[in-house]
């Protein structure tokens, strides 16, 4: 290793575990002294670190409170070096973290508002894609809409919720107290996505997430139509299914309908 | 020292960072006397969603320059070429007279520390930095521009001034320097040098952009927070480096404790009032 590589390896282990092996390369000023010139620069990396946090997981902060918050920041810091060239992406393993680390996973609506959190970021900058419009659905001719499949927008997120987190965030968001956490009776399901400026997430019924899991693999409206069948009679199955799909469609979620 | 000539950089005038905060007054208020923005390019590195949105719609009505903080330009790492090729393709988009990042590096073994750490001053430094340098300008077809950054450390390995360092490495990769001019303020404290050696040892051709900024003082030493207006020390130093420098395309950076748009605009006619006599004095 040359003389900058070492010097490099031995500040960024100074940063990250607080050795001071790395003292005595340093000049001390008259009102500094080397251990605190490295310190500077120790703090600061956490700090950032931790503001970059706070950003992706303003709900989280604000159900953990400042303190534990902070708290759940530094030891993540400790165990997870950022690697990638942009700090939008430290957090991505946050949720997984808390899933497996006393005393957050005691409380388990934590790892569940942490991964909600996540998934706004993921929708935030993903891939623009414009929607089709209920015009572009009506001019479909009847008798090729059993075959038709929809491709749905880039940024959809897709998840299953226990506890009433989502509320957590849009109380923090518009700084309104966050309620408590309550687990509901089952996994209710919820979609994440934006159009080009603005985000959105909302539940969904069983019936409509079941609907939109199928299109999401590709089945045609034929085959959404019979999967819908368990639930709704017959007769009224293709337009509730079309309803449906004209919500999505108001919702931006729709970019292509494929013949 | 080998000097090559060098062709000044144009001056875009007085210019602000674009910040998430201000993009709505920006497009509705297009303000006059804001000639140009510098971007974040890491904030735009993305698919798509709000960033890209509003900065496609900016750039219609202002020029923009990019202004990196991911380079690592003098780590020992090899050089990133994935992030370098997203790079390119934002300034295929943005179409910048120049972009920047800083004389620093920023990790090691593919860690990022997201922090603008200070190299050793020494030949060795400027031989390595000076060859990334122009990999990365040759790579990116554009003019490169390398930022002194605040330090809070001097390493004992240091053999010479960072005014000699940062000269060296723009004379020896054939790039500019982006002249902070707080930075210098905030260096020469925490170093205890004269701010005003350093601004005068700078090759005048070689400056192609000045940054303004606002600091935290901490008693001992300062934090380039870029939380706070300027201080009258850093306009008197600006004024100075204008005499020196002439018309070099200058902007303010405020990255913290960011105040509403119209409350930063009179920070930036107060750098346009200090520098247009100036220059009107130095072209007669
Ligand atoms: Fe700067």
């Amino acid at each position: 290793m040359n003389r900058i590589a070492s010097l490099q390896s031995q500040f960024q282990r100074a940063i990250l575990t607080l050795d001071d092996e790395f003292d005595d390369k340093i000049l001390a000023t008259k009102r500094v002294s080397a251990k605190r010139r490295i310190g500077i620069y120790a703090d600061a990396y956490r700090l950032r670190l931790i503001e970059c946090l706070r950003d992706s997981y303003s709900a989280l902060n604000t159900m953990l409170g400042d303190d534990q918050f902070d708290r759940l920041c530094r030891s993540y810091i400790d165990t997870h070096t950022p690697h990638h060239y942009s700090v939008r992406w430290y957090g991505q393993t946050l949720a997984a973290y808390v899933v497996g680390t006393a005393p957050y996973c005691e409380h388990p609506y934590l790892a569940e508002l942490a991964t909600f959190e996540w998934k706004l970021m993921e929708a935030f900058d993903a891939r623009d894609a414009a929607p089709v419009t209920i015009e572009d659905m009506a001019a479909i001719p009847p008798d090729q809409w059993p075959n038709l499949t929809f491709a749905l927008h880039p940024s959809l997120q897709r998840l299953q919720l226990a506890w009433n987190v989502a509320a957590m965030r849009s109380a923090t968001d518009e700084d309104r107290d966050p309620p408590a956490p309550q687990r509901g009776d089952r996994l209710v399901p919820w979609i994440i996505w934006r159009t080009q400026r603005r985000q959105f997430y909302r539940s969904l019924s069983a019936d409509e997430a079941r609907m939109l899991d199928q299109a999401r693999s590709g089945a045609n409206f034929a085959t959404l139509c019979e999967g819908l069948c368990q639930s709704i009679g017959e007769a009224d199955v293709a337009l509730h299914a079309a309803g449906l799909l004209k919500q999505w469609i108001t919702d931006g979620l729709i970019i292509r309908i494929v013949k | 020292m080998q000097k090559s000539a060098v062709k000044r950089l144009p001056f875009l005038g007085f210019g602000l960072g674009l910040r998430t905060s201000h993009y709505q007054s920006v497009l509705a208020e297009l303000p006059a006397n804001i000639d140009w923005f510098e971007i974040l390019s890491e904030n735009y590195l993305v698919a798509g969603g709000k960033p890209l949105y509003y900065l496609d719609a900016i750039r219609e009505h202002y020029p923009m320059i990019m202004h990196g903080v991911s380079m690592s330009i003098g780590g020992s790492d090899p050089l990133n070429w994935d992030y370098l090729t997203q790079l390119k393709q934002l300034a295929d988009r943005v179409q910048p007279a120049w972009f920047s990042d800083h004389l620093c590096w920023t990790g090691l073994d593919g860690s990022n520390i997201h922090d603008l750490l200070p190299l050793p001053y020494t030949e060795e430094a400027i031989a390595h930095v000076a060859n990334r340098v122009r990999q990365v300008q040759d790579f990116m077809e554009r003019p490169m521009l390398i930022e002194n950054v605040s330090s809070y450390l001097t390493y004992k390995d240091s053999a010479m001034t960072e005014w000699e360092f940062l000269t060296g490495i723009a004379e020896h990769g054939d790039c500019h320097i982006l002249l902070d001019i707080n930075n210098i303020y905030v260096s020469a404290f925490n170093h205890e040098f004269d701010p005003h050696e350093y601004l005068h040892y700078i090759p005048v051709d070689r400056v192609g952009q000045f940054h303004l900024a606002g600091h935290t003082n901490c008693g001992d030493y300062i934090i380039d927070s870029h939380d706070h207006p300027v201080i009258d020390p850093v306009w008197e130093l600006y004024a100075e480096a204008v005499r020196r420098f002439g018309p070099v395309s200058i902007m303010i950076e405020r990255d913290d404790h960011i105040p509403p748009l119209n409350e930063l605009l009179p920070e930036l006619d107060r750098a346009r009032s200090i520098a247009q006599p100036i220059l009107k004095e130095v072209a007669a």
